[in-house]
């Protein structure tokens, strides 16, 4: 593979102006995917444009991985290929927003922090919180598969995307799903496409359905000196009416990092983390009944934050790779599905795993089956990586009893003897993937090699 | 009247033989007279199979998917046939695969909130077997206590109270899947967010074009602890559409919000009692669910927007029996219009709510103009819309005045953004009409992700995509002919 010729290179400037095309290397330091940096950058102002530089790399025989802000570029395994990074982050129109309707269509560069803004004036928002919160795109966030703690109360992306305009790897415009809030025309390729890491199409266009902002807010901090309890309350909770927008559990190590010394989160605790929202008679029958809860499942306190507090707090937590980041030179981040009763068990094993390959460890439990394994490494020496190595292994087989897994996160250098897409052997529908990879993209111009099983 | 294809091709004797061995004799009908129940579904269409089948195990449909397969008949699914737009109908003959007797529960993990079941197993079935737990199945189609959960994973089945809890594809976790070549591919799982393409979610909804599914893992809901449910009683109908109009601009989130209109309630109170005034001019039934809490404030600020809309009444449902008693008007009102003529039709679109005053206008324009009565009883909350047309079908001008009602509801449905079809699917009803809303690249692409995991169009032929054949073969629009649906 070579640089683009500059013909090439010409043709491209001619589809989307010069201005739009990056080269120098600068520019380009922004695109690289686990250590690997693009030929050109190009930066489409309309899905047609999407379109015709997809029709360019596909005649060029070239490769494209889709950009959103870079956020979550180093998902999946390294690109096989990666000539042009097509930076989406100009497209970033509302197409449609009908508040009245509580639906919304939206360009997939738009930033999630600046949509929240418009909703927000209109009392309404998107569940949609996860790490990288400032920068990241509507796009980025859909093809990466993220999803956050919300996902409690409001579900995933996959359950309020309404429909979704893309550009296929054969650079054709494509649609599915719709505006409205309920719909069963056609094939749902919008949820096929939500964490395919742009390897089957370029998302152009999002419509979702919004939501109303609750008018009151609270976050509940309970501390435990043992797992036991912390899972004590989450069963409670659970098996409760109580509606709790956020259920998270996390482990002394990363309690620390979230507060400077508090009281109520004595070091060596576990911290529970219940955010709730509603109107105010809803928030304070949350209070009262998860005193109550608190107190038999022998929790050594609860405090309710509000505000401000509440805000630093959360959105400290939702940046947990970045914590992850602050505590670690070269830091991985294993996620595993897991039935939430398994939750205990796994992160039992996930400690015992971390520790025998004397790699420090932190845990983030979600309530509803999810756990991130942050591993902590304190050095990034070769000999480091080989026991982080090996517990990401470990891990992975794990998580394949329990549910299944994958890295979310880690040094590229380990993306050399691990597959970040976890343990397959006993999965019979990666076939299926693969064609479905050769409908979309044909060529493989969209992300070689990234996603699951070399596609 | 109805432009039956040519006499469905007779099986190969070698089919027929392999398909009883495969099964037992017993669970192959394939006289004509045994198989006449399958030409139909819910819907206005008619299409006979060759044979139908009732396999018991995965391994069976996979051989019996296998022995299709090499003798190019074609199969389709059928679950309960309560459909309404033809998707369980074998439209060019072939081999029904009916799943009534993979209807067993097969895990009921209430720790975890999931259980996992055969696709035969009946919607309300599954409700009934979990809620000593306080959990249930959360989508609610009027037809649930029919209807199959491998119908609904096929149709992405909505209801009542999808409005609060979202539809099928929101509550279904993981699939066994039997595809075309018979073999046998998991997808999804047990937990959310297995790694890879969500096939899951490319599956629910495909109306049995795909693949047949034999295992469906769901999750379950806990029930809330509060229910009120109002019924707000109009004295015109620009006052009930109004309300919805501004529930939803207020962001006020009931569970359930159904409209009927006046016409439709007469029809209905004559032959359920369901306590509707019988002077209204619509009325709605709003159902509020949630902690104590949440349903006190939404029911005040409900029954304010209902009053502030000139709601003549905001009755509250004192006990069970009464909110029963709504409900049952509710769910069996395509059942109660069905008693007042030879045929009538269920449409099924779906609008931006803010459009609904304005639809419902263009509804009665489009009734008058073509000479009809058209009711309207739906999920007003979503903007799913059912208008009923009520004609006889032995009238081939009626009939083709109700086609083209219908074509002209569904433009409208299309001019102000909405949809197609909200949850009764495209199967054949609706395939020529797919172009109206997808361009020729969109189809393309169904078409081709379609031939992935149906190479030879044997799996349920001529459903969702426009056939595109000759002209001589296109079928005539949607024939309304029968009100046979259950009650
Ligand atoms: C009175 C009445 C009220 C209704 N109300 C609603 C409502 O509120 N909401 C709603 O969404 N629908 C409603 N429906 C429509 C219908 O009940 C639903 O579409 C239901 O999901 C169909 O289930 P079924 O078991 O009857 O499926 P069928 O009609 O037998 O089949 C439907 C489709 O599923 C496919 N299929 C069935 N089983 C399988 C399988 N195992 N594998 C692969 N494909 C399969 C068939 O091929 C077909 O395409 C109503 C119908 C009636 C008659």
């Amino acid at each position: 593979m070579s640089a683009p010729g500059t013909a090439a290179l010409a043709r491209l400037a001619d589809l989307v102006g010069a201005d739009h095309v990056l080269t120098d290397p600068l520019s380009l330091s922004r695109y690289a995917v686990d250590g690997r940096l693009p030929w050109a950058a190009v930066r489409p102002g309309t899905a047609e444009e999407v379109a015709e530089i997809v029709r360019w790399a596909r005649a060029e025989t070239l490769a494209l991985v889709p950009t959103g802000s870079g956020t979550k570029l180093d998902l999946g395994m390294p690109p096989l290929r990666y000539d042009v990074a097509v930076d989406c982050s100009r497209l970033d129109r509302i197409i449609a927003y009908d508040p009245a309707d509580l639906t919304l269509s939206v360009e997939a560069g738009m930033r999630v922090a600046a949509l929240e803004a418009v909703l927000a004036r209109h009392g309404q928002m998107l569940p949609l919180e996860m790490p990288f919160y400032d920068a990241m795109t509507i796009g980025g966030l859909l093809a990466s598969g993220s999803s956050g703690p919300q996902r409690q109360l409001y579900g995933a992306p996959r359950d309020f995307l309404l429909g979704a305009e893309f550009v296929t790897g054969e650079g054709r415009r494509a649609k599915s799903g719709g505006r409205v809030v309920k719909n069963v025309t056609g094939y749902d390729f919008h949820r096929l496409l939500i964490g395919s890491l742009g390897s089957l199409a370029i998302f152009t266009v999002a419509n979702f359905r919004t939501f109303p902002r609750p008018p009151a807010q609270a976050l509940f901090v309970a501390s435990f000196a043992e797992l036991d309890g912390a899972l004590a309350l989450r069963r409670a909770l659970v098996q409760s009416p109580l509606t709790p927008t956020a259920l998270e559990l996390v482990s002394p190590a990363l309690a620390q990092r979230l507060t400077p010394q508090a009281a109520w989160l004595p070091s060596g605790h576990w911290a529970v983390l219940v955010l709730v929202g509603g109107e105010r008679a809803v928030v304070e029958r949350h209070a009262h009944d998860l005193a109550r809860m608190a107190r038999s499942a022998n929790a050594a306190a609860l405090t309710r934050l509000d505000a401000e507090p509440m805000n630093r707090l959360w959105s400290r937590l939702r940046e947990f790779p970045s914590l992850a980041c602050e505590i670690s030179p070269a830091p991985a981040i294993v996620r595993l599905n897991t039935l939430p009763s398994e939750l205990g068990a796994l992160a039992v094993r996930a400690e015992t795993t971390a520790g025998r390959h004397r790699v420090p460890v932190a845990l983030l439990l979600r309530g509803v089956g999810i756990l991130y394994v942050l591993l902590l490494p304190d050095a990034s020496s070769a000999e480091t990586l080989a026991r982080l190595a090996a517990a990401v292994g470990e891990l992975l087989q794990a998580g394949a009893e329990y549910g299944s897994a994958l890295v979310e996160f880690c040094p590229p250098e380990l993306k050399q003897v691990v597959n970040v897409w976890g343990v397959v052997a006993r999965r019979n529908d990666l076939g299926l993937m693969r064609q479905l990879k050769q409908v979309f993209d044909p060529d493989n111009v969209l992300s070689p090699g990234r996603h699951i099983g070399g596609i | 009247m109805y432009s039956r294809k040519a006499a469905p091709r007779r099986l190969e004797r070698r089919t027929l033989r392999d398909l009883q061995r495969l099964l037992g004799p017993e669970n192959v009908l394939h006289e004509p007279e045994d198989v006449l129940l399958y030409e139909y579904d819910g819907s206005v269409e008619v299409a006979r199979p060759d044979c139908v089948v009732f396999p018991q195990t995965t391994e069976q449909v996979a051989g019996l998917v296998q022995i299709a397969n090499r003798d190019r008949v074609p199969v389709v699914g059928r679950g309960a046939g309560t459909g309404l737009s033809g998707g369980a109908l074998a439209r060019e003959g072939g081999i029904v695969v009916v799943f009534s007797r993979m209807n067993r529960i097969l895990e009921i993990d209430l720790e975890n909130q999931r259980a996992v079941v055969q696709p035969g197993v009946v919607n309300l079935d599954l409700t009934k077997a979990v809620e000593h737990a306080g959990l249930y199945f959360a989508p609610d189609p009027s037809s649930q206590k029919a209807c199959t959960i491998g119908g609904n994973v096929a149709e992405n089945a909505g209801g009542p109270h999808t409005l609060a809890y979202g539809v099928t594809t929101n509550h279904v976790l993981g699939l066994e899947l039997v595809l075309m070549d018979g073999s046998v591919v998991r997808v999804g799982g047990r937990t959310p967010d297995t790694p890879g393409y969500d096939l899951t979610g490319l599956l629910v909804g495909s109306e049995g074009t795909l693949a047949l599914v034999t295992e469906i893992t769901v999750r379950l809901l806990r029930a809330p602890e509060a229910v009120k449910t109002l019924l707000a009683v109009f004295d015109r109908v620009d006052d009930a559409t109004a309300t919805v109009v501004e529930i939803t601009a207020r962001a006020i989130t009931p569970a359930a919000c159904e409209m009927l209109d006046g016409w439709t309630l007469r029809a209905v109170e004559d032959f359920i009692h369901a306590g509707f005034p019988l002077d209204a001019a619509a009325v709605l039934l709003i159902e509020l669910e949630g902690l104590t809490e949440a349903v006190e404030v939404q029911a005040a600020q409900v029954f304010d927007v209902c009053t502030r809309c000139r709601a003549r009444e905001v009755r509250l449902a004192r006990d069970e029996t009464e909110r029963q008693r709504l409900w049952a008007g509710r769910k069996n009102a395509f059942g109660a219009v069905g008693r007042l003529s030879p045929s009538y039709y269920t449409q099924d679109g779906v609008i931006p709510r803010t459009k609904l005053p304005e639809t419902l206008h263009r509804i009665e324009q489009i009734g008058a103009t073509y000479g009809f009565q058209i009711g309207n009883v739906f999920h007003a909350g979503d903007g799913n819309l059912h208008p009923i047309i009520l004609f006889d079908s032995r009238d081939p001008d009626q009939f083709a005045r109700a086609v083209a009602a219908s074509t002209a509801i569904m433009e409208h449905c299309l001019s102000v953004g909405g949809a197609l079809t909200g949850e009764h699917g495209v199967g054949m009803e609706k395939s020529e009409l797919m172009p109206r809303m997808f361009t020729d690249d969109d189809l393309e692409l169904m078409r081709r992700v379609r031939d992935v995991f149906n190479p030879l169009g044997l799996l349920n032929p001529g459903k969702i995509l426009p056939l595109g054949k000759g002209c001589g073969e296109i079928r005539v629009q949607p024939l309304p002919l029968r009100s046979s649906l259950p009650a």
